[in-house]
């Protein structure tokens, strides 16, 4: 939590680097900056899917997630895509421009309570952006967990987000790295097909396992779906939810989803908890 | 006279075809002197329907405020017809919606409601302060009458009428598929003589006239969401980029804010009045729209909704316009 | 603590010494058309013969629009408000006073709003019992009273010619010490006299709903026709949430003038669209339906799942001012018969 007496008030931060993850209209852009002030680094502590209020003065703040985990650095992430006026402003950023960062908020994947078992995520599209932080919180701790399996696909190869990370990922003995894209492409050596079936596919064992997905609603729906099919408890089903947010700790009022507030009570939340809440894949 | 049960047979009769959606009439209020809109479904919820001198709503409104919902793979959009009931002001919304294409003649199915006008809320509620328990009103013959806890009063119109209908000049309506009884004589005169008293003033009282209404302003929205008129999907003060109009309540914006909704109806406000009646801290803001009303008038001889075969203002250019700027 | 009594002739003398020094003094007065808590600059203003404002208190408490911080475009440096006057909200509702009450929970759970904790630390809030509840009232229905105390420091009953004022917290018993000079020691037959009225004010509330069951079974009517029946006639304006005293959400955005840029919240209605509009232009709360459902869910289920309190005074405002007369009670009530 900020340290400041006033939460609304953010910290200041720098941008140290920023690339591109996907191009187009709606292009993501990662960028990574460090808090400006040596107090504020020093108390700012988050954990595999928090959240963060990233603004620009003069233009706003939205609500993003943080798409590192601690274990990589004093420093944040955020991959950003390029949709309203907000979003727009930052990609205009390139690094030592300044910013404003407020946060961390929200719960976190159970990291602990996880400990010993097989780690399993399926991503889709920027949905990989907080699902990143646990394939890379467990690798840092990868005695600590029975297995990791990464599902992550997108409409094209060049859709998917975190490309550079893969081919590293793929030769590694950490974790079971597996692509997909919708469309055939040329000179593509992963799996063609949606996440869903690739789920299906390679068919986890839902023993001793917990699955995270994010992705788009409809993605999400199917993956939900073919995890029951699997055998998979609800209490072993995550996802993190998003919703339009202005305070980011339970005031402003909207993110709500039934009587749960995202920013306080998620974003991240089991299939168990939300299977209640008629409001949650709306 | 009104004929209610007439109205409601006509309304069994329109619900029941099978080329209409649902209707839209009026029915008593919960509370005191107030009615409130009625979507019919079915035959049966016609009981419920009145029309009386409590029927301010107009229903136009709720042609364009219908929501859209993106149509389901492999099914077929819902093209039946919205039927609604309208009193003469309304029926001009709905022919200036017309002209303008914001809404189809095939969609919609007119039920003609001859007005002998409807009373104020403010100006019952203050003659009448003990308000409890819904209350009926009917008309008397240039009366109006209210069923009271306490007995049956009737009351001059003039004295409760809103302002809207002691100046209407079309009380019958100027479209109609169906109607439930006979046009109704024409009783009132305009001389626009609340916009002269505010014109008199010199432009320093003028301002201070409107900067203390502006400035009790809670930007509500609600003036602009019950206009007929005010229909644009993307409408300029919901839009953060560019944010033409601050979110920031003070009088500077909320100025801002009712000059540009007048401006957007200028030539397309049809007096219902709705706005006015709406406003939850009493801005008058008919005085605002009738000012663009009258200059209309005057200048271009132009009435919106009146008459069917006329193009919207904005759309009728001539080449004979004494102002030449616009070429 | 010592219930005083101030005799109405003193009323103009009681107000000046309530905005002595840098002390800020609210009360309802007419601005433009409308009733509303204003500072008060001409004591003659002071309106206290009506029921309620139009606008609730809660506009001193969490004003509509409100700065967080100010800075200079291309500059980092965020300056925050100056601190504020201490003042004296005189004439509140009882309702309205709970209401802020209801309100302090969610102001202060988890991460706690510095903006609205200052002003409720700072105001003391004299309260005006209700003689004569209006049409639409039904705070007992939510565990409200004519003359309940919650939330204030004093109440204030009118009596025949006098006002008697009950100090209840120790604000509210140094302001009974401040006005001592235009005020005097009540007798028990004023006492009397003052439970007569506010006994007499209950019995007045006409309107009514149960409340039990309501809080853990609203969610079960999710796809209840009642919502859409309602929403069908809902214009989506702001005026039921806007003027409601518990309603507190709020939009953030950064206003810039010149260089000077200032990064505000002001009230934000979940009866509009723009509410719940993600950038991407989904909305997970598409038409009025949904938002109508979430309103009254929020206001008789969810907050009270957090907070173990409706989230309604039952002040009425939201059926006398709303355009097309949807009335809560009636919702509530067929809500009820549905489950």
């Amino acid at each position: 939590m900020c340290n400041n007496a006033n939460p609304y008030v953010p910290y200041v931060a720098t941008i140290e680097d920023t690339w591109f993850e996907t191009e187009g209209d709606r292009c993501v852009k990662t960028f990574k900056v460090t808090l400006d002030e040596a107090a504020a680094r020093d108390s700012w502590s988050h954990q595999p899917g928090q959240c963060a209020m990233v603004g620009l003065l003069g233009i706003g703040e939205s609500m993003f997630c943080i798409s590192c985990s601690p274990t990589e650095g004093d420093f944040l992430r955020f991959s950003i895509m390029r949709a309203g006026k907000n979003t727009l402003a930052l990609h205009e950023q390139e690094a030592g421009d300044k910013i404003t960062v407020r946060g961390p908020y929200g719960n976190s994947f159970p990291m602990d309570d996880w400990k010993g078992k097989h780690i399993i995520t399926i991503g889709g599209g920027i949905g990989q952006a907080p699902l990143r932080p646990i394939v890379e919180y467990v690798r840092a701790n990868r005695d600590q967990y029975a297995g990791l399996t990464m599902i992550y696909g997108a409409r094209t190869s060049e859709d998917l987000c975190f490309k550079g990370e893969f081919e590293e990922m793929a030769q590694s003995e950490d974790l079971s790295c597996n692509l997909t894209i919708d469309i055939e492409e040329e000179g593509w050596e992963h799996n063609v097909g949606f996440v869903p079936s690739m789920l299906m596919d390679l068919s986890p064992s839902p023993e001793n396992a917990i699955a995270i997905t994010c992705g788009p609603p409809i993605m999400i729906r199917f993956v939900l779906e073919n995890l029951k099919k699997l055998g998979f408890a609800d209490e072993q089903i995550y996802t993190t939810l998003e919703n339009r947010m202005k305070c980011g700790f339970g005031k402003c009022g909207r993110c709500n989803v039934g009587n749960l507030y995202v920013c306080k009570d998620g974003p991240v939340f089991s299939y168990a908890t939300l299977k209640e809440i008629p409001e949650a894949f709306a | 006279m009104v004929d209610v049960e007439k109205l409601k047979e006509i309304a069994r009769e329109t619900v029941s075809r099978d080329d209409v959606k649902y209707l839209i009439g009026w029915r008593q209020g919960s509370f005191g002197f107030r009615a409130a809109p009625h979507f019919v479904n079915k035959p049966e919820d016609t009981d419920k329907l009145i029309f009386s001198p409590l029927c301010s709503h107009n229903l136009a409104t709720f042609l364009t405020l219908a929501e859209k919902l993106p149509v389901p793979r492999g099914q077929e959009p819902d093209s039946r017809k919205i039927a609604l009931m309208v009193k003469g002001c309304d029926s001009r919304a709905v022919v200036l919606q017309l002209a303008e294409k914001g809404i189809s003649r095939e969609g919609i199915y007119v039920i003609g409601c001859p007005c002998r006008g409807v009373v104020d809320q403010k100006k019952v509620e203050a003659k009448y302060p003990e308000m409890g328990e819904s209350v009926t009103a009917e008309w008397g013959k240039e009366t109006i009458i209210f069923d009271l806890p306490s007995g049956r009063e009737e009351v001059p119109r003039e004295e409760i009428l809103a302002g809207k209908c002691i100046t209407c000049r079309y009380p019958n309506p100027l479209i109609a598929d169906a109607g439930a009884w006979e046009e109704v004589a024409v009783w009132g005169t305009d001389d626009y003589a609340d916009v002269k008293e505010v014109e008199a003033g010199n432009p320093q009282e003028r301002w201070d006239f409107w900067e203390d209404k502006f400035a009790s302003c809670i930007r509500c929205y609600s003036c602009r969401n019950v206009c007929p008129m005010c229909y644009c999907e993307d409408c300029v003060l919901d839009r953060l980029n560019p944010e033409w109009v601050m979110r920031s309540v003070n009088t500077t914006e909320n100025t801002a804010f009712h000059l540009a909704r007048a401006f957007h109806l200028a030539g397309r406000c049809i007096e219902c009045g709705e706005c006015e009646r709406v406003c939850p801290v009493d801005i008058p803001l008919m005085k605002l729209n009738r000012k663009l009303t009258k200059e209309v008038r005057e200048k271009f001889e132009y009435e919106p909704g009146v008459d069917p075969e006329a193009k919207p203002l904005p759309a009728s250019y001539r080449p004979d316009d004494k102002e030449d700027f616009i070429l | 603590m010592e219930i005083i009594k101030l005799s109405k002739d003193k009323f103009a003398d009681f107000l000046a010494s309530l905005s002595e020094g840098e002390q800020k003094l609210y009360a309802p007065q007419w601005v433009g058309e409308s009733l509303r808590f204003a500072p008060v600059t001409d004591s003659s203003k002071v309106e206290l013969g009506m029921a309620n404002t139009t606008v609730p208190p809660k506009s001193i408490f969490f004003p509509q629009t409100e700065t967080l911080y100010r800075y200079e475009l291309g500059g980092t440096e965020m300056q925050q408000p100056q601190v504020r006057d201490t003042g004296v909200v005189l004439g509140a509702r009882p309702c309205d006073a709970r209401a802020l009450v209801i309100v302090d929970n969610l102001f202060n759970w988890d991460l706690e709003d510095p903006y609205y904790n200052e002003q409720r630390v700072k105001n003391t809030v004299v309260g005006l019992a209700c003689n004569n509840p209006c049409a639409n009232c039904f705070c007992p229905s939510v565990g409200g009273d004519p003359a309940s105390t919650e939330g204030l420091d004093v109440l204030m009953t009118e009596l025949e010619d006098v006002y008697l004022l009950q100090p209840l917290t120790e604000k509210g018993q140094k302001l009974c010490q401040s006005v001592a000079a235009v005020t005097e020691k009540a007798a028990a037959g004023d006492q009397d006299a003052a439970e007569n009225l506010h006994q007499q004010a209950r019995e007045q509330v006409a309107r009514k709903i149960e409340t039990e069951g309501i809080p853990e079974n609203l969610p079960k009517l999710w796809e209840n026709t009642l919502w859409q029946e309602t929403a069908n006639s809902c214009l989506g304006c702001g005026i039921c949430t806007f003027l409601c005293p518990t309603c507190h959400c709020f939009d953030i955005q950064d206003e810039v003038e010149g260089i000077e840029g200032r990064r505000c919240r002001m009230w934000d209605s979940c009866m509009f669209k723009e509410y719940t509009l993600h950038a991407s232009g989904h909305n997970p709360r598409p038409t009025r339906r949904e938002r109508t459902r979430n309103r009254i869910n929020h206001k008789y289920s969810y907050f009270v799942d957090k907070f173990d309190v409706i989230a309604c005074v039952g002040c009425g405002r939201c059926i006398n001012y709303c355009p097309v007369n949807i009335d809560i009670l009636e919702i509530l009530q067929q809500a009820k018969e549905a489950l």
